[in-house]
């Protein structure tokens, strides 16, 4: 497609759109009435042969992002000089942080978080993906193959639970047994191993509870699930045990970038002098890279809402299973026409996976849980983790034909994640182009967590090269890939637990009644590498309150043991966030 | 009126001419005098907290002996909003003599003991 | 390995009463408690009308647990504090209890067992509240311990949802602390706690109560800024043309109880679907031989004074296990009735009295509750008005009717106007 016809289209979508060519990537300004329409346009600016990327610059009439920024203002880093910064401590930026440990380097990571894998990275299903549905010419495609590689080994070293148990895709009418030979094929091209088809049967001794209306299956063994979050944790904390800095509450605000070099980075803990810069930002990379004068690319989010089922029902499913693309589900043969020509053409709009909101599935969590979702909904909102009554609904509604029995009784949670896409639907990992001192880690959407350790393989090796043009890079003779962590008192057996407990009286109080959490993990947690004293911190660390209580019973408990701990009042424990307050004063003594 | 006195919840009439008052609705004697003192002065009794100090716990619970006027409520609690007491305690135990006048005590509601223990 | 007769897991209301009533009938009991301190809940009930039916008198929560705690002091009981219950396993007819504390891990074997676990609140996400994820979200009861137990605010200004007596509690008890408490909404037509409390607790405090009314959303990316409530229609589905913004600081919930039972489904205990509790006989015990039931856990209470009525029950009765054949009869729930406990009768009942706790499904003005056998009227009992939040308590002699076991017994409420009005026709 010619620069002209992109224009030409861009400019009938919606009055005042323009689209220009800038450096290599197609540019598109102006201000819209509806979302969509800006989502529509980028798509339309993609010409991945001929240009580098889609800026889009559209913005939403009446809409200014608000940004959660940190309130801590110091100068704590003012005048730090690492040899590489990384901004962003999603997975990506972790993992980096973790390769490059590796190296004798200064390296610092920024996160404008009270935690590590507070956007997508926390908040997405855990599924380590087989990869089938990319294209082999993409970064996607390239690193998540890498990526699942990597993981029986690196969840062993990060003491990270991981199951591979296979990935599913049901099919539900004969016909669907030829684009399952298709991918079959594709995925020999492409290198996945094992993928098959599988008779109803064959399925249920890895699926035992799929649907009656299931005839069988593509069955992906090489599919797996971890936790996400608890596996950033553990590469931050072994990325600090090996000698990075990790430095939360940390908010690029601005780069100082000059003739294609960046000379400093200023947050609101001080201005840093880095070498080299990685960016891992995330949701904001596109403005981290505008910053630094990098820019090929954007970040258009992209909303998941997944939800939490009750251990009591994680029998459900195995691993992680979805209705194949294909599908036609029993809800929507009303909607099938009976006319057949358009009942073939609403059939290949299927087989095309257009009648679908993509990735909606089953997926057994590492905890034994079932999740629920996601769904797919384009934001200009990169911070809109907010959950909503419809979208629940609609996941529900399919899902439970899936989920035969399950009721809305067994919902504990649900949460929403902001996906980092760009119109390129593809990763964009590279050295800076505009920019020397920059390496791009942006676009990081699904299959990022499959993806990560790859990336990061490959982000840390640039990055040596690049420092290594100016001064000796030795390697670390220190570095121990395997993190130490402390013990998980429900998972050992009885003589153990007893023995740990005779050393450690508190590992002996249960504080958390739903996930078996004692007094002593909580402190082990508040003494780790990246000690987050916060509610949040310590769920996502171990877990209390995202049992079937979510926290009624043990936040106080939990509040009260990290005031002890931090030597402060109940009212300065926070939830999450430095304004994120759960108690406000004293009910004795004060002003009533 | 609703009784508040057990959950029962009796709906309950009061019928006043001049000094005498009329009830019915109620099905035992409290609520016929529950009736009759909501009308001419209402009362509760108090259950609250004040400091303590020396123990595991930062409060203890405390009541009135008796019911209070129903608007005096707020003024003792300010006065108890300001008092500390000392553990150990043991349950039912006097922690300030005749409230505000009132003719009622603060009493503890439970036994704390100090935090040696 | 300790080896008991019975073995009471819980150290609340009902876990008290059962661990007394066991060792009273001649029983070696050990009972459990996770926490450091027994009372279970009542600890941070600080409110009085605890103990009207069983003592007689009005006494705070505190109060009321330190009667029975004084109690088992002074026969020596043997209690567990600070001890987590891991693992129940049934071999043969003897149950092994892993537990674990400061000791560390340690086994006990008893005859029978006790459940007495209480309950849960339910949370905002599972009456399905959307929105972000703020602090500023509590429930009634963890908003009750900031505030008894560990003397903080967790508001200044706040709305409540539900009408159920914590949240009514709550309401003046935050109101009394110099909490402002903008209202509380209810999402059902008629409040879910008792009346009693509507009144002391809102009216005494003009606190608006609003009925049909729910929260639907929450706003604030950090600590709680606000809510959307929602008016809601006869099906209970909000109504997005009614939703209005309120300021506050936070939300606190009152939305419901949920019996914990995990324990005893790790033993196959069967639930009730419409008490969430286990399905048992008159002597509380469960469909597992030797696992006994009561209080919360058994099925929310209205009255503490029935939870340790239902603690004595079980724990005589686990006292007196033996293992032998048995076989129950089935209650059957007739028109208005929501639920009844126990939901089955030995055939061989013996008790002169079983006591029955029921509720209505729906408030009914004049009505009579049936008992029928095969459809003729073996007890029937006059009402002046039934509400599904206060729980009913009866009496019945079933050992003088010579049940059978293919004898089909059914609990109605039966509407009197209803009646009249089939009358008149």
């Amino acid at each position: 497609m010619s620069f002209q016809s992109i224009r030409r289209q861009i400019e009938t979508l919606s009055p005042g759109l323009t689209a220009s060519e800038e450096r290599g990537c197609i540019v598109l300004r102006g201000e819209v009435d509806d979302w969509q329409l800006a989502v529509r346009a980028g798509e339309l600016a993609v010409d991945k042969k001929r240009y580098l990327g889609v800026i889009n610059h559209i913005t939403l009439k009446g809409f200014t992002q608000h940004r959660e920024k940190p309130t801590i203002q110091d100068t704590e880093l003012a005048g730090a000089t690492p040899d590489v910064l990384i901004i962003g401590g999603g997975i990506t930026g972790c993992a980096a942080a973790r390769e490059l440990t590796q190296y004798n380097l200064d390296i610092l990571l920024v996160e404008s978080k009270s935690d590590v894998a507070c956007g997508a990275s926390g908040a997405n299903g855990g599924v380590v993906h087989v990869g089938i549905n990319f294209s082999k010419k993409s970064q996607k495609h390239h690193y998540n193959q890498r990526g699942n590689r990597m993981y029986a080994n690196l969840s062993k070293q990060l003491n990270v639970p991981f199951e591979q148990k296979g990935q599913t895709m049901l099919c539900l009418k004969s016909w669907e047994k030829i684009p399952v030979w298709l991918l079959k094929h594709k995925s020999i091209k492409m290198g996945i191993p094992g993928v098959q088809y599988l008779s109803r049967e064959a399925l249920l001794k890895h699926e035992p509870h799929i649907p009656d209306f299931v005839i069988g299956g593509m069955y992906m063994p090489i599919g797996g699930i971890t936790n996400p979050y608890e596996l950033t944790i553990a590469m931050a904390e072994n990325a600090i045990q090996n000698g990075a800095n990790i430095m939360l509450n940390t908010m690029v605000t601005d780069i100082t970038e000059k003739d294609g070099h960046i000379e400093s980075v200023l947050t609101n803990r001080g201005r840093i002098f880095p070498k080299l810069v990685i960016n891992a930002a995330g949701i904001y990379a596109d403005e981290i890279a505008e910053m630094a004068g990098d820019r090929t690319f954007t970040i258009h989010p992209r909303r998941g809402t997944d939800i939490i089922t009750d251990k009591k029902v994680g029998y459900m499913v195995e691993s992680s299973m979805g209705i194949s693309p294909f599908a036609i589900m029993p809800h929507q043969l009303t909607v099938v026409p009976k006319n057949p020509v358009k009942r073939f053409r609403y059939y290949m709009k299927s087989l095309l996976g257009k009648n679908h909101t993509k990735g909606v599935g089953l997926i057994h969590s590492v905890h034994g849980n079932m999740l629920i979702g996601p769904n797919a909904v384009e934001t200009p909102d990169r911070e809109d983790t907010a959950t909503y009554r419809e979208e629940v609904a609609s996941i529900l509604e399919v899902q439970k034909q899936v989920a035969v029995g399950l009721s809305n009784a067994d919902i504990i949670a649900y949460f929403t994640g902001v996906r980092a896409a760009t119109y390129e639907e593809d990763f964009v990992v590279r050295k800076g182009i505009f920019t020397d001192n920059i390496i791009e880690a942006a676009g990081i959407q699904s299959p990022g967590l499959t993806a990560a350790p790859a990336i990061a393989e490959d982000v840390a090796k640039w990055a040596v090269d690049y420092l290594s043009q100016s001064t000796v890079i030795e390697r670390n003779a220190h570095y121990n890939p395997n993190r130490q962590n402390p013990p998980k008192m429900s998972n050992l057996d009885d003589t153990a637990r007893h023995a740990l407990i005779k050393e450690n009286p508190d590992y002996g109080i249960i504080i958390c009644r739903c996930e078996e959490i004692s007094k002593g993990e909580i402190l082990d947690a508040l003494n780790s590498e990246l000690c987050v004293p916060t509610l949040d911190g310590i769920k996502r660390r171990l877990r209390p309150g995202m049992g079937r209580c979510q926290g009624g019973f043990c936040a106080p408990l939990i509040t009260q043991i990290i005031a002890q701990h931090q030597n402060v009042s109940l009212s300065d424990v926070r939830k999450r966030s430095q304004d994120a307050v759960i108690l406000y004063h004293t009910t004795k003594g004060g002003r009533l | 009126m609703t009784c508040i006195i057990c959950p029962n919840s009796c709906q309950m009439t009061v019928e006043a001419s001049g000094d005498t008052y009329n009830v019915t609705g109620h099905k035992c004697a409290r609520g016929k005098a529950f009736a009759i003192s909501e009308i001419t002065n209402p009362t509760r009794t108090l259950c609250t907290t004040v400091k303590v100090n020396a123990s595991y716990l930062p409060v203890i619970s405390v009541k009135t002996s008796g019911p209070i006027p129903k608007n005096r409520l707020m003024d003792v609690m300010h006065v108890l909003h300001a008092i500390t007491v000392n553990a150990p305690l043991t349950c039912g135990e006097v922690v300030v003599h005749d409230i505000l006048g009132l003719g009622v005590d603060i009493v503890t509601t439970t036994s704390l003991s100090d935090i040696s223990s | 390995m300790n080896r008991h007769d019975v073995i009471v897991i819980g150290g609340g209301p009902a876990g008290l009463a059962a661990a007394i009533a066991a060792h009273r009938e001649g029983a070696s009991t050990l009972l459990i408690e996770r926490e450091a301190r027994l009372g279970g809940i009542l600890k941070q009930c600080i409110h009085d009308g605890f103990g009207l039916v069983h003592f007689k008198e009005q006494l705070t929560g505190p109060e009321y647990a330190e009667r029975f705690i004084e109690a088992c002091h002074q026969q020596g009981l043997q209690m567990l504090t600070l001890t987590f219950v891991t693992k129940i396993e049934k071999h043969g007819d003897i149950f092994i209890v892993s537990i674990v504390n400061r000791n560390g891990v340690s086994k006990h074997a008893a005859k029978s067992i006790v459940l007495a676990t209480g309950c849960r609140e339910r949370t905002a996400k599972q009456i399905f509240i959307h929105g972000t994820r703020p602090s500023g979200v509590f429930t009634a009861g963890t908003a009750q311990h900031y505030i008894n137990l560990l003397g903080y605010m967790p508001t200044k200004q706040c709305v409540i949802l539900g009408s159920g007596d914590i949240g009514l509690i709550m309401a003046r008890r935050l109101t009394l602390e110099g909490a402002k408490v903008l209202g509380v909404y209810e999402a059902k037509a008629t409040p879910s706690g008792l009346t009693r409390n509507i009144h002391q607790c809102l009216y005494d405090f003009d606190i608006p109560l609003h009925l049909s009314k729910t929260v639907t959303r929450v706003y604030g990316g950090d600590r709680l800024t606000g809510v959307e409530i929602c008016a809601v229609d006869s099906q209970m589905n909000p109504l997005p043309e009614t939703a209005e913004y309120i300021e506050c600081d936070a939300l606190i919930l009152s939305v419901g109880l949920i019996p914990e039972n995990e324990l005893a489904e790790t033993l196959s205990v069967k639930l009730d679907p419409k008490t969430k509790g286990p399905i048992c006989n008159e002597d509380f015990m469960t469909s597992v031989d030797g696992v006994f039931t009561c209080g919360n856990a058994l099925h929310v209470n209205d009255l503490v004074d029935y939870v340790s009525e239902s603690g004595d029950i079980a724990g005589a009765a686990a006292a007196h296990y033996t293992q032998a054949p048995h076989s129950e009869i089935t209650f059957h729930t007739g028109q208005n009735v929501a639920y009844i406990v126990p939901q089955q009768l030995s055939q061989k009942v013996t008790a002169e009295k079983t006591v029955l706790y029921f509720r209505s499904a729906k408030p009914i003005e004049r009505c009579q509750l049936f008992i029928k056998v095969n459809n003729d009227i073996v007890y029937k009992k006059s009402y002046a008005f039934l509400k599904p939040p206060e729980m009913e308590r009866l009496l019945f002699d079933f050992s003088a009717l010579n049940l059978q076991s293919d004898d089909h017994v059914t609990f109605e409420i039966e509407e009197e106007s209803h009646d009249l009005h089939h009358l008149s026709k």
